[in-house]
C-alpha cells in the first residue's frame, strides 16, 4: 500500500502530464511557457488541495471534506452568501486556551496537530489573544454590572457638573485700589477709590 | 469520574465529559473511531517526517497552506454582491471618505471664518 506521500508524488506526475498533454492538443489560448514547460512549476501543495469554490454536489462536498481531514457528516461549510468563505469548514468558535493542556499536541504552544483544519479565526484564538473558556459569571451579567457602572458613574458625574459644590469663593481683591500704581496709573492723577467691603 | 469537579475557568476536558462514558450509541462510537483514525493517521505522517534522519528541509503544513490561501486568495473569487456585502461595503467604504471629507472641510473652515473675524482661541497654546 503507498504511503500518501508516495501516492501524491504519482498524482502530481499524472496531473502535469495530463496538462501538458492537453496543451498541446489545444494550443490557442495557451502561453507559449505553457506549451513548452507544463502548466507551471509543481512545488508544495496542487490545485486540488487548496480551497476552493462553494461545494455544490455531493462528490464536491465529500471531496473538500476529505481535502480538509475531515469526516463528511463533520464537514460544514460556511453559509453560501457571498462573503469570501468558499468551502472553508466553519469549526466551532472555540480558543486555543480551551483545549487540553496535557495533550501531546505537535504543536503544544499552539494546542494543535500537524494537518489538523485550521479555524478561520485561528489567529484570534491563540492563547495570547480571545479566550473563549467559560467565565465565573456569565457574558449578560457580565456586561450589565460593566456597564451599570460605568453609566452610574457618568450620571454621577454629570450631575455634579449640573449641580457644583464647593466652598464659595469670590474675585481676588488687591488693595491700593486695586494696584493703580503698579498696574501703570498715572502718579499725578487721582485713582479712583476702589472699595472691597460694604458698610 | 461522574463526580469530577471543572478547574474553575476551564472547559471540561473530553475525555472525562459524561457524554463519553454513559448511553453511547454504536454510531457515536463508530463517529468517534473515525475521527480518532483521521488524528492518528495524521499524527503517524507528522511523526515519519519529523523522525526522519534524512530530512533536511522544514516540514510544511498543508493545512496551513490551506487556512492562508482561503484567507488571501479565496476570498475575491467566492465574493458575490448581495444586500448584506453591499451594504457593508457602503458602509465601510463608501461612506466614510464622503463624511471625513464634509467633518473635515466643514471644520477647518468655521477655524478660517474665527480667524479672519479674530475670535478664534487656540485651546493649547503653549509659548504664547
Amino acid at each position: 500500500m503507498r504511503s500518501p506521500q508516495c501516492q501524491r508524488t504519482v498524482n502530481m506526475a499524472a496531473f502535469r502530464a495530463g496538462l501538458l498533454a492537453r496543451a498541446l492538443v489545444n494550443g490557442k489560448g495557451q502561453r507559449i511557457s505553457n506549451v513548452i514547460f507544463g502548466a507551471r512549476a509543481a512545488s508544495g501543495v496542487s490545485k486540488d488541495m487548496l480551497p476552493g469554490p462553494y461545494p455544490k454536489n455531493a462528490t464536491e462536498w465529500a471531496a473538500a471534506a476529505k481535502k480538509y481531514n475531515l469526516r463528511p457528516e463533520d464537514y460544514q461549510p460556511y453559509p453560501n452568501d457571498g462573503r469570501g468563505f468558499g468551502d472553508y469548514p466553519m469549526l466551532p468558535n472555540k480558543s486555543q486556551q480551551e483545549r487540553d493542556p496535557f495533550y501531546q499536541w505537535d504543536h503544544p504552544d499552539l494546542r494543535r496537530n500537524w494537518g489538523e483544519p485550521i479555524h478561520w479565526e485561528f489567529d484570534m484564538f491563540t492563547r495570547n489573544r480571545v479566550d473563549t473558556s467559560p467565565s465565573p459569571v456569565d457574558w449578560a451579567t457580565m456586561c450589565k454590572t460593566l456597564l451599570g457602572f460605568i453609566g452610574f458613574m457618568l450620571l454621577m458625574f454629570g450631575l455634579g457638573e449640573v449641580f457644583p459644590s464647593y466652598q464659595p469663593v469670590a474675585p481676588k481683591q488687591y488693595p491700593y485700589n486695586n494696584l493703580y500704581l503698579e498696574n501703570g496709573g498715572d502718579p499725578e492723577k487721582e485713582p479712583e477709590t476702589v472699595k472691597h467691603y460694604e458698610i | 469520574m461522574a463526580e469530577y469537579k471543572e478547574a474553575p475557568l476551564a472547559t471540561r476536558p473530553k475525555t472525562l465529559d459524561p457524554a463519553e462514558y454513559y448511553n453511547l450509541s454504536p454510531e457515536y462510537r463508530r463517529a468517534e473511531e473515525e475521527r480518532a483514525a483521521l488524528r492518528t493517521r495524521l499524527k503517524r505522517q507528522y511523526q515519519l517526517q519529523l523522525n526522519n534522519p534524512h530530512r533536511k528541509e522544514l516540514i510544511e503544513d498543508p493545512a496551513l497552506t490551506r487556512w492562508t490561501y482561503a484567507r488571501i486568495s479565496n476570498v475575491y473569487p467566492n465574493f458575490r454582491p448581495t444586500a448584506r456585502t453591499s451594504l457593508v461595503g457602503g458602509l465601510f467604504g463608501v461612506a466614510p471618505l464622503f463624511l471625513l471629507y464634509f467633518i473635515l472641510k466643514s471644520n477647518r473652515d468655521t477655524k478660517e471664518q474665527k480667524m479672519k473675524d479674530g475670535t478664534y482661541e487656540r485651546p493649547f497654546s503653549l509659548s504664547y
